[in-house]
């Protein structure tokens, strides 16, 4: 009794309401055990802010109603009323099943015959023939605007049973959240609204793809997602170079094994694609047991991908430094270790930061295949927005988002290029400079031809090997490779197949 | 070095037989189709054939549809080709016009209505598409085919015994289904996760990547039966959705012929047939029903 005295303080919406629900009261003194011939189920409000995720009251909506009819009850009307200052728009429209339930394992739907009356905030509804014992009712009203500020809506009304009798509806338990519009609500609003963009959206490819109001509306709903690819990959990848670089050590190991080994690890990563690595980490791994979170997983994914195609680029960067380099470490005294972090890795960085930045790139946009597996990505956000309406711009709007980083990235990359290779000029003999200046300009053009190698590895680590050697002192001892081959056994494996082949005839 | 040359040859031996033999499986998977279009032909010429030049198809003479094949028992791959009711279905209605069944590969499902929608691609999308309003604004639909709920699926022992339990929860639903759109609206503290065929959606559920998965009940039921058996169907969700084939608007000829078709497909008791086959209940959808 407590909770029903609460319920009529909180919905004091006049006059009407009031009788209502005073005639309920009374139902329920009266008919204190008296079952429900009608309970609500839900009521809920369709989505139709410009995420398509939240309710946003003054904006049309179609609100549904669900109830179940008791055992051997009927019910033959029903009225709905809404919270005060909801309004139906001159196409309203309202649709009625009945879900009969005359077998235990199927709903038969039917369409029930009504009179319908839309009064203000009420809609009433007379059944020609009474809804039956144990079906389901739904009411779904199109059309209808909710008041327009933020806050917690019930239906309430009343129904009348197969006796005749009149009792009030409970109100649904989960209330219709409603907010107040959104900047970007109302951008969308007003660009739909106005008249060049009405005729812009009747060219078929431009309503499509280039729609003004969703591309307003994808910039927003995308920016979390936008920000969770970034983080993704901005986590991800300086994990992948520490792998990368350890990998490309072993890639040079002395030992045949650790060399065999490492080799299979890059040559599995780069020849399968990300897409069934991922498949099988969030797929797979839940099934052996192993449960990462799906954020942690991804990150993981993209590190152990990445490390493999950087492992091939520090090797061919750290083959490409003229033997003499590591000879000179050497004559000083340096041990290997000295040698590889003072003197190797150091002119390796400026070499391979062309070629990195290029697996930056594709590792950015490859965090895209993570939406297949659920990971709440920008292209995840995108599909949501996109697949409710067949409009693809939030795509396109994706691809924006992406060129973002892309394209600053490549330009601040040849600029920071450039101070390397310059601040490496004042470091060395000026007789060298001229020609580590040459590095630069080479590297800088490198991207390009880096990128579109790399579907095939093996290419991309073949230019930095075949590319850098001859760029940089331009030695002839760097130009004889079997000569340098023999020179530096310690360094492991060739950077190609033909050295390889060559190598070993060597041997032999 | 002579080893590793023999191991090569081998190696390439393997491969060429391989490929000879795979090409060879196409071959009669080829024979099999175009009997199947001799078939087809023939029940043309019975039926008696509709005058197709002004139905305006993507292939003249050939009846193109998309679909994502991926949703038994309407539709799914089953040695390479789309098998199912939905399939069955067609193959009638394409008789009946008679035309040439030809289904594309399958197709991402939030791609179908643009792809009605703008053309050149398919001729009808049949892929289990509930009829909306926000479909309607960019396709037509033929007349419902079939009756539908949705269903809340999770993994057996998870403890659920209600969808409405899933509010807060992370759930998954396939990409521009009315699945999705139920939980947005039903749902609206759920994390919800967007899948490109319903099967990678079972899979993440039972990678637990998801807690329940929101798929049309024939279909759940479908897939708990016979591939995801530690899944269960924990609530169906009365929604009486009704399946329309979606034709471009720009082809209303196109439209009344399908229409016709699936008319004669129920009122000879061809659609009360195809039902038992798949369902184990009565069918909605009856010479009666559908004569207003």
């Amino acid at each position: 009794m407590d909770s029903q005295g609460h319920r009529t303080d909180r919905h004091f919406l006049g006059g009407k309401l009031l009788l209502l629900l005073a005639l309920a009261l009374v139902c329920w003194i009266f008919f204190p055990a008296q079952s429900q011939a009608l309970s609500t189920e839900s009521v809920t409000a369709k989505p139709n802010d410009a995420s398509t995720t939240k309710v946003i009251g003054g904006e049309e909506t179609r609100i549904t109603w669900n109830g179940i009819v008791g055992d051997k009850e009927e019910v033959s009307s029903i009225t709905l009323v809404f919270p005060q200052g909801t309004m139906f728009s001159d196409s309203s429209y309202v649709q009625v099943q009945e879900g009969i339930r005359d077998d235990p394992e199927h709903v038969r739907p039917s369409t029930p015959k009504s009179t319908m009356t839309l009064a203000t905030e009420q809609l009433r509804l007379d059944f020609a023939v009474p809804i039956h014992s144990k079906s389901q009712l739904r009411i779904q009203i199109y059309g209808v605007s909710l008041p327009a500020k933020s806050d917690d809506y019930y239906v309430v009304g009343s129904y009348v049973d197969g006796k005749g009798v009149t009792h009030a509806l409970a109100e649904q338990e989960k209330p219709i959240k409603a907010i107040v519009p959104t900047l970007t609500d109302n951008l969308v609003a007003y660009f739909d609204g106005l008249d060049w963009v009405k005729s812009w959206n009747s060219v078929k490819f431009l309503n499509i793809f280039l729609n003004p109001g969703w591309a307003v509306a994808s910039v927003s709903t995308l920016f979390p997602g936008w920000l969770v690819s970034l983080l993704l990959v901005l986590l991800g990848f300086p994990l992948a170079i520490p792998i990368g670089l350890g990998i490309s050590f072993l890639r040079m190991s002395k030992f045949s094994i650790i060399r065999g080994l490492s080799g299979v690890y890059v040559n599995v990563i780069r020849g399968t694609p990300l897409f069934l690595q991922i498949y099988l980490a969030f797929l797979g791994l839940p099934l052996l047991g192993v449960n990462i979170t799906p954020y942690l997983l991804s990150i993981i994914v993209l590190a152990l991908n990445s490390s493999a195609y950087l492992a091939e680029i520090f090797r061919a960067g750290i083959q490409s430094i003229n033997k003499g380099q590591f000879e000179a470490a050497s004559s000083l005294g340096m041990n290997g270790f000295q040698t590889m972090f003072s003197v190797i890795i150091p002119q390796t960085i400026r070499r391979v930061i062309p070629t990195m930045t290029s697996e930056f790139i594709l590792l950015y946009k490859d965090t895209s295949l993570l939406s297949a597996v659920g990971v709440m990505e920008q292209m995840m956000f995108a599909k949501n927005l996109a697949a409710s309406t067949g409009i693809l711009t939030p795509y396109v709007v994706a691809g924006c988002f992406y060129l973002v980083i892309t394209l600053p990235m490549t330009r601040v990359i040849t600029v920071f290029e450039k101070r390397l290779a310059a601040s490496e000029g004042r470091s060395v003999p000026p007789e060298e400079k001229k020609k580590k200046k040459r590095v630069g300009l080479f590297n800088t053009v490198d991207p390009g031809a880096m990128s579109a190698a790399k579907p095939d590895g093996s290419m991309s680590a073949a230019a930095t090997a075949s590319s850098a050697p001859g760029v940089d002192v331009a030695s002839p001892d760097a130009l004889t490779p079997p000569d340098a081959l023999t020179l530096t056994p310690s360094q492991g494996m060739p950077p190609d197949k033909n050295n390889k082949k060559r190598g070993r005839r060597e041997k032999t | 070095m002579t080893i590793s040359k023999k191991l090569m040859t081998v190696l390439l031996a393997l491969t060429l037989a391989a490929g000879l033999a795979l090409s060879a499986c196409q071959g009669s998977g080829d024979s099999d189709s175009s009997a199947a279009g001799a078939a087809s032909a023939g029940d043309q010429t019975a039926t008696g054939a509709v005058g197709n030049g002004d139905l305006g198809l993507v292939t003249p003479g050939k009846l193109t549809i998309g679909s994502d094949c991926d949703y038994p028992p309407f539709i799914s791959m089953q040695a390479g080709k789309p098998t199912g009711f939905e399939e069955e279905m067609m193959q009638y209605v394409a008789a009946d016009l008679g035309l040439e069944l030809n289904y594309l590969p399958p197709q991402n499902f939030d791609t179908l209505i643009p792809s009605v929608n703008g053309g050149g691609k398919m001729d009808l999308a049949v892929s289990s598409l509930t009829i909306n309003d926000e479909r309607k604004e960019s396709v037509n639909f033929a007349m419902p085919y079939f009756d539908s709920n949705q269903a809340c699926v999770t993994l057996k022992g998870s403890g659920y015994t209600t969808a409405d339990q899933l509010d807060g929860k992370v759930v998954g639903a396939q990409a521009g289904t009315t699945g999705a759109d139920w939980v947005k609206e039903n749902l609206p503290n759920a994390t919800l996760k967007i899948f490109n065929q319903t099967s990678e959606g079972m899979a993440a559920l039972v990678a637990k990547q998801v807690e329940a998965l929101f798929i049309d009940e024939p279909v759940a039921k479908a897939m708990v039966a016979d591939t995801f058996t530690d899944c269960r169907v924990t609530e169906v969700i009365i929604t009486g959705e009704k399946y329309g084939i979606a034709v471009s608007k720009n082809n209303p000829a196109l439209e009344s012929a399908v229409n016709d078709s699936l008319k004669k497909l129920v009122d000879d008791g061809t659609y009360a047939k195809l039902f038992k086959k798949y369902f184990n209940y009565e069918p909605s959808i009856t010479p009666e029903s559908i004569k207003n």
